[in-house]
C-alpha cells in the first residue's frame, strides 16, 4: 500500500521539481554570468506572474500575449536594474551587491503588496483542466503542461549554449570574464542581457507557479528559498546541476511529505541548503571551489 | 579625539531622562520602540558591517529572544526582568550555531542563503509549536515587573529600556574598541592574513556572532512587552529588510550608524503602518538610494561633522 503510491508521488514529485528546476535556473543564469547572487530573483518571479494577470485580466489580451509582453516586460525591468543599480556598484564589495539586489526584491514586493494587498488571486488555466489514468498513476494536464513546456525551455536553451554563436560568447563569457573582455566581448552590457534574460526566465516560471498556486506578494519568499535549495543541491553556479537539482529537491519534498511527516512539504526548501552547504557544500554536481590567497 | 569628548557622549542618556514628560503616549510606544530597536541594530552590525559577513539571520534571535521573554513570563510566570538574561543567552546561543556554517568556511552568499533559511525554519517552529508560543495567532505577553515594580506604562519602560540600552551600547562600544575589535578588522580585511598572524579567527568569529545574537535577543526581550503580543508575523522577511535598512541607512560598520538607523526606520514608517507594502516599498528604496549615493550611511555624515564620530574601527 505504502510502496503502490510511489510512483504517483514520483509524477508529482517530478512536476513541482521541474518548476523548480526552471526558477533555479533562472537564478544560475544570473549567478553564472555575474558571480552575483540575485536575492531579489523571487520577487522578480513574483512580479512576472502578477504581470501575466494584469496584461491578462486587466487589459484583456489572449493568455500568450499576455505572457509575451510579462516575458518583455520583466526582461526590461532585470536589465535595467543592472545597468543603473548594480553595474555603479560592482566593483564594490559583495556585501553591497547582495544588499542592492535584495532591496530591489523587497521594492518589487512591497509594491505589489500595495497595489493587491493581502488578497489572492487565482488566474485561471489558459487551457481546460483534465485528467488522465495509467494504472493507478493520476497524470493531470497540469503536470503535462508544465513538464512540457519547461524541457522545451531547457532544449531551447541548450542549443542557444551550443549551437549558436550568442551561446559561444556566452560561454566565453561565463569562463573568464577578462579573457572575454580581451577579444572585444562588452561584458558589462552582457552582464545586463543576462540578468534581463535570468528575470525572463523567473517570469516564465511565475506565470507557471500562478496557475497552480494561488497568487499573494509573498510568492517571491517562497520561490527564492525553493530556488536557492534546488541550487546549492545541483551545485551552484551549474546549470545541468539546477535543473537536476530542482527536479530531485521536488521529488524530496514529496517523499519526505509522505513517508515521513508532512510537515516536510514546508520545511524541505529551509533544511536543504542548510544540509547540502554544512554537508558537501559544492552540492551535487558541482566542483569544490579553492579559495586562492 | 580626546577622553574627554568621549565621556560627553554620556550626556545623550541623561538628556533623554525628562524626554517622557514631553510625550503623549503613542509617541512614547514610538519612541521605545526605536530604543529597543537599538540593540537589534547594533547586534546585526556588529556581524555584518565590522565582521563583514552575509549573516541573515538577524530576526532569527531577535524571535528567539521575544518568546523565550514571553514564554517564560506566560507559562512559567516569572516577572520579566528574570526573562531578560535567558532572552540574551538564547540569542546568544542561536548567534553561535549560526556561525557554525562560517566555522566550516561557507561564506558570502553561501552563508547568506544558510542563514536566511535558519531564520525561516525558526519562524516556522514559532508557528508550529504551539503549546509554547500560540502558533500562528500568537500568544499575549503579562504585563511586565522589574524587581517588583510595575512595568505597565510605556513611560516606565522607557527607563527600563533605557538602562538595558546604555549598558549594551557602552559594552559593545568598549568591545570594538579592544584587541576584539581590531581582531574583527583584521578578519574583515582579509581573513587569511588574519588567521597567518596568530588571530584566532575562528574564536573570533564565534564570539562574534554570540555577541550580536545575545544583544539582538535583549532587543527581543524588549520588544516582547513593548508590542504586549507575540505573532510569528513579527518575525518574517519584512522584519529582515527593516533591520538591514537600520544598519545600511545607519551606517555598516559603524556603532553610531546602528543606533541613528535604529531612530530613524523605526520612527519614520510609524505613519503609512495603515498601507500593506508601503513599508517594504520604503525600506527597498531606502537601501537603493544609500548604496548608490550614501555607502557608509548616515553616521558618514556624522563623521564628517565632527571627528568625535568617526568609528576608529572600521575601515572600507
Amino acid at each position: 500500500m505504502m510502496l503502490s503510491l510511489l510512483p504517483q508521488l514520483l509524477v508529482s514529485g517530478i512536476s513541482s521539481g521541474m518548476l523548480y528546476a526552471l526558477i533555479a535556473l533562472s537564478m544560475t543564469v544570473v549567478y553564472r554570468a555575474t558571480t552575483v547572487v540575485n536575492f531579489g530573483h523571487g520577487d522578480m518571479v513574483a512580479a512576472g506572474a502578477y504581470a501575466v494577470f494584469v496584461f491578462g485580466l486587466g487589459f484583456g489580451f489572449p493568455f500568450l500575449v499576455a505572457m509575451a509582453l510579462a516575458i518583455a516586460v520583466l526582461f526590461l525591468a532585470g536589465f535595467a536594474t543592472q545597468r543603473f543599480l548594480m553595474q555603479p556598484i560592482v566593483a564594490g564589495p559583495h556585501l553591497s551587491l547582495a544588499m542592492m539586489a535584495l532591496a530591489v526584491g523587497y521594492t518589487i514586493r512591497g509594491a505589489l503588496r500595495l497595489e493587491w494587498g493581502t488578497e489572492t488571486l487565482n488566474p485561471s488555466r489558459p487551457y481546460p483542466q483534465d485528467i488522465y489514468m495509467f494504472g493507478n498513476v493520476v497524470i493531470t494536464t497540469d503536470d503535462v503542461v508544465i513538464c512540457g513546456f519547461v524541457l522545451l525551455l531547457l532544449a531551447a536553451l541548450f542549443l542557444l549554449l551550443q549551437m549558436t554563436p550568442l551561446g559561444k560568447v556566452i560561454q566565453a563569457t561565463f569562463q573568464s570574464q577578462r579573457g572575454a573582455a580581451l577579444v572585444g566581448i562588452n561584458v558589462p552590457m552582457f552582464h545586463a542581457l543576462m540578468w534581463g534574460g535570468g528575470a525572463a526566465l523567473g517570469a516564465i516560471g511565475g506565470v507557471m507557479l500562478s496557475m497552480i498556486t494561488p497568487l499573494t506578494p509573498d510568492l517571491g519568499q517562497w520561490t527564492l528559498v525553493q530556488g536557492f535549495a534546488a541550487m546549492t543541491l545541483g551545485g551552484f553556479g551549474s546549470l545541468g546541476g539546477a535543473v537536476a537539482g530542482g527536479i530531485l529537491l521536488g521529488i524530496t519534498e514529496k517523499l519526505l511529505g509522505f513517508y515521513a511527516n508532512t510537515v516536510f512539504i514546508e520545511i524541505t526548501g529551509y533544511l536543504v541548503p542548510i544540509l547540502v552547504l554544512l554537508l558537501r557544500p559544492q552540492g551535487l554536481f558541482g566542483r569544490r571551489a579553492i579559495v586562492r590567497v | 579625539m580626546s577622553r574627554v569628548t568621549r565621556r560627553l557622549f554620556w550626556l545623550i542618556p541623561l538628556v533623554l531622562v525628562p524626554v517622557p514628560l514631553l510625550l503623549n503616549p503613542y509617541q512614547q510606544y514610538v519612541v521605545n520602540t526605536a530604543l529597543l530597536y537599538v540593540p537589534v541594530g547594533i547586534g546585526f552590525n556588529l556581524v555584518v558591517g565590522n565582521l563583514g559577513l552575509l549573516a541573515f539571520s538577524n530576526v532569527a534571535y531577535f524571535g528567539l529572544g521575544a518568546y523565550t521573554s514571553g514564554v517564560l513570563m506566560a507559562h512559567l510566570g516569572l516577572p520579566w526582568w528574570l526573562t531578560v538574561i535567558p532572552a540574551g543567552m538564547v540569542g546568544g546561543v542561536a548567534g553561535s550555531i549560526a556561525s557554525i556554517p562560517a566555522l566550516r568556511g561557507v561564506r558570502l552568499f553561501y552563508l547568506a542563503i544558510m542563514t536566511l533559511a535558519f531564520g525561516e525554519l525558526m519562524r516556522w517552529t514559532y508557528i508550529r509549536w504551539e503549546v509554547l508560543t500560540g502558533g500562528s495567532m500568537g500568544m499575549a505577553v503579562p504585563t511586565a515587573s522589574l524587581f517588583g515594580w510595575s512595568l505597565d506604562t510605556d513611560r516606565r519602560r522607557f527607563y527600563a529600556f533605557l538602562a538595558i540600552v546604555v549598558l549594551i551600547v557602552a559594552t559593545t562600544d568598549r568591545l570594538l574598541r579592544s584587541r576584539f575589535g581590531r581582531a574583527f578588522l583584521a578578519i574583515k580585511d582579509n581573513e587569511i592574513a588574519a588567521a597567518a598572524m596568530g588571530i584566532p579567527t575562528d574564536r573570533y568569529i564565534v564570539l562574534a556572532f554570540a555577541w550580536g545574537g545575545a544583544v539582538v535577543g535583549l532587543g527581543g526581550a524588549m520588544f516582547a512587552i513593548s508590542v504586549g503580543h507575540l505573532s510569528p508575523i513579527s518575525f518574517d522577511l519584512t522584519e529582515l529588510i527593516r533591520q538591514f535598512a537600520i544598519i545600511m541607512v545607519g551606517g555598516l560598520g559603524s556603532l553610531t550608524g546602528g543606533i541613528i538607523g535604529a531612530v530613524i526606520i523605526t520612527a519614520a514608517p510609524q505613519v503609512f503602518t495603515s498601507f500593506p507594502g508601503f513599508d517594504e516599498l520604503v525600506f527597498g528604496l531606502l537601501i537603493v538610494l544609500v548604496i548608490l549615493f550614501l555607502p557608509r550611511g548616515l553616521a558618514s555624515l556624522l563623521a564628517r561633522a565632527h571627528p568625535a564620530f568617526v568609528d576608529r574601527y572600521y575601515r572600507d
